[in-house]
């Protein structure tokens, strides 16, 4: 199944692009997050990344679904 | 150049400002039978508080060209022989003159209705701004005053928010009784300041220890080049009481630190965040929630901004992020560059969160607003509670730093499930009373899932948490370890 992926922030500049679509298994929101931070190099810990599937946030062990829109956002700090 | 008997028309400097003590030039003149001289002195208590001493700020220029037409319309209206004023700027100590007004007129009646309506214009018409600095250590800019007429100006400078469906004029009662306290004046109180004043907000207070800098000003656009190495809460509150002379600004000089927050935030009733770290935003969180203070929270990245209100009772900035991340890992505006129009936007929705807040409107309690300047897109992510956040409750972060943890609470917050692990020498005491795997540092072989190692001190646990963490394994280190710990500790012999 394809889930549709949108980078934040310092995410977006570490992944070297907006948006991308995935070819995935079955997997929770947390697994493919790891894939990601292992694929596309981001560079954060994994759990101070947050997940938003569908325009809300989720807990880790979501399970994503075919067509999932899904928002990396990355803690921002600057003022 | 002085006014002559036969020349009874505005001169240059009728109107005067000096930063040395007055001395009055006592003009005389054969044709004036009354003379009435007023002398403004620096008292030492206003408003209930001691002040120690006050600055006066002139916009010299138009202080200057305002000042003089005004005395000038007095010769005019009151039929005067001459008036001079002299206005001190620069700061002044307790008893001394910081304004003398002295009108010459053939008789008394006109003498003493000149000398009075001078001295209400001057307060309200000439840019002159006043700083009290208190015994307490603070201090606060207060604008001209309220213009005579009965408030007009006030009226007139409402109107239009007046005008606006959802506010009216019991809205505007309750914005102008707010107090708002904006905690970092960057480029997010760019947006937020001028917004806030505009909305009517009656007291706005403004905490950040730092001096304008050069290469603040592209973002920070309510300074001016002039105001280079000048105390940011200054100039800021100087362009509040310019723009809205009635209203009242406090300013705070200080770095927000967990010594200072509680007595700070307890004061005001909206805070807004315009800090530019990690961790002054989540001491702004923790101490919000303490005090069921409304916050608003942004941050800035290059072109994108985030944005959200946290409530007493709704999900914090906490249960979004649980951990900070380590130093370097999000770039400030210093180091990553932002966009200076970016600021404006973020800070300004910041304002109107407080607004439509106070006005009882729909906020941003339960979602955060993502906004990306490079593509225009607008973002709303919804966000709820997370059980047993420790922001929720109050508490300061604990520990930054993602291989500590304060207390075995927070490993439960941020891992769910996990192991105790002591991993001091065989021998070492006390054991712990609490359900664990011993399996010595000497010898350790990584259990399964996630984990909390204790030591004696915390030295050892940390070490072990850093490796395990560049292996990929969930371990963090409990702070301070069993010393800093006595209820972990069996109080059983051995």
């Amino acid at each position: 199944m394809t889930v549709h992926v949108r980078y934040f922030a310092v995410l977006r500049e570490r992944a070297g692009r907006e948006r991308e679509s995935v070819e995935i298994e079955p997997m929770t929101a947390r697994e493919l997050v790891d894939r990601l931070i292992r694929e596309r190099g981001l560079g954060l810990p994994s759990p101070l990344i947050r997940i938003a599937v569908g325009g809300a946030f989720v807990e880790d062990g979501s399970v994503l679904a075919d067509g999932d829109e899904i928002v990396l956002l990355p803690p921002v700090a600057g003022g | 150049m002085r006014s002559f008997f036969f020349l009874r028309w505005p001169v240059a400097d009728m109107f005067r400002l000096t930063s040395d003590p007055i001395v009055p030039t006592h003009r005389s003149d054969d044709q004036a039978g009354a003379f009435v001289t007023f002398k403004g002195r620096v008292r030492s208590r206003n408003g209930g508080r001691t002040v120690l001493r006050l600055e006066y700020e002139a916009y010299a220029e138009m202080a200057l060209t305002e000042g003089n037409a005004m005395v000038g319309e007095a010769i005019e209206r009151f039929g005067l022989v001459d008036a001079e004023i002299v206005h001190r700027i620069g700061l002044l100590e307790v008893g001394d003159t910081a304004v003398w007004v002295e009108v010459a007129a053939p008789h008394r009646r006109e003498a003493f209705a000149a000398a009075e309506w001078l001295v209400d214009q001057l307060k309200w018409r000439v840019p002159i701004w006043k700083r009290e600095i208190y015994a307490e250590g603070d201090s606060g800019w207060i604008g001209a005053d309220a213009p005579p007429g009965g408030g007009k100006f006030e009226v007139e400078f409402g109107r239009r928010m007046t005008c606006l469906h959802e506010v009216g004029e019991a809205g505007a009662r309750l914005l102008g009784e707010a107090r708002v306290l904006i905690v970092g004046v960057g480029g997010l109180a760019v947006g937020a300041l001028p917004a806030l004043v505009g909305a009517g907000i009656g007291t706005i207070g403004l905490v950040d220890p730092d001096e304008v800098e050069t290469s603040n000003l592209h973002r920070q656009t309510l300074f001016a080049a002039a105001d280079v190495g000048r105390g940011k809460v200054e100039r800021a509150a100087a362009f509040a009481t310019r723009l809205r002379p009635g209203m009242r600004v406090e300013t705070f000089p200080h770095a927000l630190e967990a010594t200072n927050a509680d007595a700070l935030i307890r004061a005001y009733d909206w805070i807004v965040d315009g800090t530019d770290s990690f961790a002054a935003k989540r001491l702004l969180n923790a101490v919000c929630r303490r005090h069921r203070k409304p916050l608003v929270t942004a941050s800035v990245h290059r072109w994108e901004g985030q944005i959200m209100t946290v409530m007493p009772d709704g999900p914090c900035l906490a249960c979004l992020f649980p951990q900070s991340p380590p130093e370097g890992c999000v770039g400030t505006c210093a180091e990553e560059g932002v966009y200076g129009g970016l600021v404006g936007l973020v800070g300004s929705l910041q304002a109107t969160e407080v607004v439509k807040g106070i006005l009882g409107m729909s906020i941003l309690d339960r979602e955060v607003l993502l906004v990306d300047l490079r593509t225009s897109d607008v973002t709303r992510l919804a966000r709820t509670s997370r059980p047993d956040c420790e922001g929720c409750r109050g508490e300061l972060p604990g520990s930054d730093d993602p291989l500590e943890v304060s207390r075995l609470e927070q490993a439960a917050s941020r891992f769910g499930a996990y192991r105790v692990v002591d991993i001091r020498e065989v021998g070492e005491r006390p054991a712990l009373a609490v359900p664990h795997l011993h399996i010595p540092m000497s010898r350790f072989d990584p259990p399964s899932g996630p984990m909390v190692l204790v030591c004696a001190h915390g030295v050892r646990s940390l070490v072990l948490a850093a490796e395990l963490a560049s292996l990929g394994i969930p371990a963090v280190s409990l702070r301070g370890g069993v010393s800093a710990h006595p209820e972990l500790a069996d109080a059983g012999p051995g």
